[in-house]
């Protein structure tokens, strides 16, 4: 390891300070000029509340969208990787109709905005194919149990139709993105370990599974953290399908109470609090598995 | 046709093999491999030494020909293909060993995905693998801790844990610093002595005229000339093969 240099310790105070300047300036100016009366005393309600029948601590808003940010990028993350490690098999793969299944796939998906994505799967998926399931009708039939470990893994029963939505959507979505760097990672591993593999007379699904995909995998796994932290980041567009999502919060909050500074701040805060941990647990990972290759 | 005795146990009869460019990698090529020979096959690079390895164990599609391996033959038939590949072990010149593995699991995982051993048991005839080439203290390492040497001899391992009955050596030592080279041929030239039946496509000249049973001298895809050692290195019949000796000794 190098040492960090300590020579432009100096520089670093100055840039420092600066930064600290801008900060109270921008306050300042916002105070001032803006003549904005800060409410920061408003917000911790909105995290949690305190229920008065109960007497107990409940999350609101802030937090429930939180929650609900988390659920949309754990299941979408995994159906995600999912669909990612199918098209990426189908275009490494010898079939030419599955690579040119999972061509156009990745083509349609990397080449649209995902605000269009999502409004065109989302009325779709939740016009036309998830409601004939009757997801909802049936959760709401289920026993007290089912239903509220459904509300804890899913959303409440009334609104499972449109969060599957949501997260098929995200999944679709960040799946393309995914199989283009499982794609690379699987080309990347060496002719060679093919040709061991298959002379020791390996299947191809043993061979991907033992000898390609670990290697794979390995390589590309600060790109596929990178990816699921965008996707933590994405899931803020469903909020425009109406999930209540962190974002989706926020501006229902802005909207009724007015304290716009003191919402997205907290909200940005919330973010960091997903995915900041997710870049700490990536690099950390990255440390363990470099020691070996 | 005449000459095949039950003692073949690889026939290759007019292998054609082309690459883009000028030069056919196989023409015409047909060659017998009695059960226990070691046939040696030297010649220029880019004479299809490595081509005709490749072919044997499927690695490479033959445009024309047929190859029958220990009875089964090498065809459109997937089973065939696997069946071949399981009897036919092959050492490369880049090792090749599964970096993600360690050197134990690197000879266990066919044992186990391939014969359906127990991991134990899988395990045993692991160690006594590498205590034949010399490395049972290796067994927790993994390939890129090894020298190069250490890792061929751990890749030849791993292919005699399949228990071929055939194994091809495709420039074994080519990659290999000079002072390296000799404790993969003395584990080459100890396989050879138990009876193993081996294809060796090598430089090495002095391991040809020692532990081969037979030499091939190749070029442009054909068989130039054919015989035992003494009669490559001391009589060669053909000009060809005496400009190519005088080459390299």
């Amino acid at each position: 390891m190098l040492r960090p240099r300590r020579t432009s310790l100096f520089l670093d105070l100055v840039l420092l300070a600066f930064l600290a300047c801008l900060a109270g300036f921008i306050t300042y100016r916002v105070t001032v000029h803006l003549d904005y009366t800060w409410h920061w005393g408003e917000i911790p309600q909105y995290i949690l509340r305190h229920d008065r029948q109960d007497g107990r601590w409940l999350p609101n808003y802030l937090l429930l969208g939180l929650f609900t940010t988390l659920r949309l990028s754990v299941w979408g993350g995994l159906l995600a990787l999912a669909i990612g490690l199918a098209m990426a098999l189908a275009r490494t793969g010898r079939s030419l109709y599955r690579q040119l299944i999972a061509r156009t796939y990745v083509q349609l998906l990397r080449n649209l905005p995902p605000l269009v994505i999502i409004f065109l799967f989302y009325f779709f998926l939740a016009d036309q194919v998830i409601p004939h399931l009757e997801l909802d009708v049936r959760a709401r039939q289920a026993g007290p149990a089912v239903r509220s470990l459904l509300s804890l893994l899913l959303a409440e029963p009334g609104s499972i139709s449109a969060f599957l939505s949501a997260v098929c959507t995200l999944a679709l979505f960040e799946g393309a993105y995914i199989t283009e760097i499982l794609r690379a990672g699987i080309e990347s591993v060496d002719r060679g370990q093919w040709e061991a593999a298959r002379a020791l007379g390996l299947r191809r699904g043993q061979m991907l599974r033992h000898v390609i995909l670990p290697q794979a995998v390995r390589r590309v796994l600060p790109a596929l953290a990178g990816q699921f932290i965008s996707l933590v980041k994405d899931s803020s567009i469903v909020s425009v399908i109406s999930i209540q999502e962190l974002t989706y919060q926020g501006s229902q909050l802005m909207a009724s109470t007015y304290l716009t500074i003191e919402v997205w701040v907290t909200v940005a805060l919330m973010y960091m609090l997903l995915t900041y941990p997710c870049s700490l647990l990536v690099s950390g990972l990255e440390r363990r598995l470099a020691r070996r290759t | 046709m005449s000459g095949e005795g039950q003692g073949d146990i690889i026939i290759a009869r007019g292998l054609n093999k082309s690459f883009p460019g000028p030069v056919q990698a196989l023409a015409d090529f047909s060659v017998t491999v009695r059960r226990g020979e070691v046939l040696v096959i030297v010649g220029p690079s880019g004479s299809g030494k490595s081509t005709f390895l490749r072919c044997l164990n499927g690695l490479e599609e033959v445009d024309s020909g047929t190859i029958v391996v220990d009875g089964i033959p090498l065809d459109e038939n997937e089973r065939h293909r696997l069946e071949i590949r399981r009897e036919v072990g092959m050492v490369f010149q880049s090792f090749n060993l599964f970096p993600h593995l360690s050197v134990l699991e690197n000879i266990s995982l066919a044992q186990r995905l391939v014969r359906g051993k127990s991991r134990a048991r899988a395990r045993e005839f692991s160690m006594e693998l590498l205590a034949r080439v010399g490395l049972r203290d290796k067994a927790g390492s993994y390939p890129a801790e090894l020298s190069g040497g250490q890792q061929q001899r751990v890749a030849i391992a791993r292919a005699l844990a399949m228990m071929p009955r055939v194994m091809l050596f495709d420039e074994a030592t080519s990659a290999l610093d000079p002072e390296m080279i000799g404790e993969v041929l003395d584990v080459m030239r100890q396989l050879a002595d138990d009876g193993m039946t081996m294809v060796v496509v090598t430089h090495e000249m002095g391991f040809a005229r020692e532990v081969s049973d037979r030499i091939l001298f190749m070029e442009q895809g054909r068989v130039i000339e054919e015989g035992t050692p003494e009669q490559f290195f001391n009589s060669p019949v053909r000009e060809r093969t005496r400009a190519f000796l005088r080459q390299i000794l």
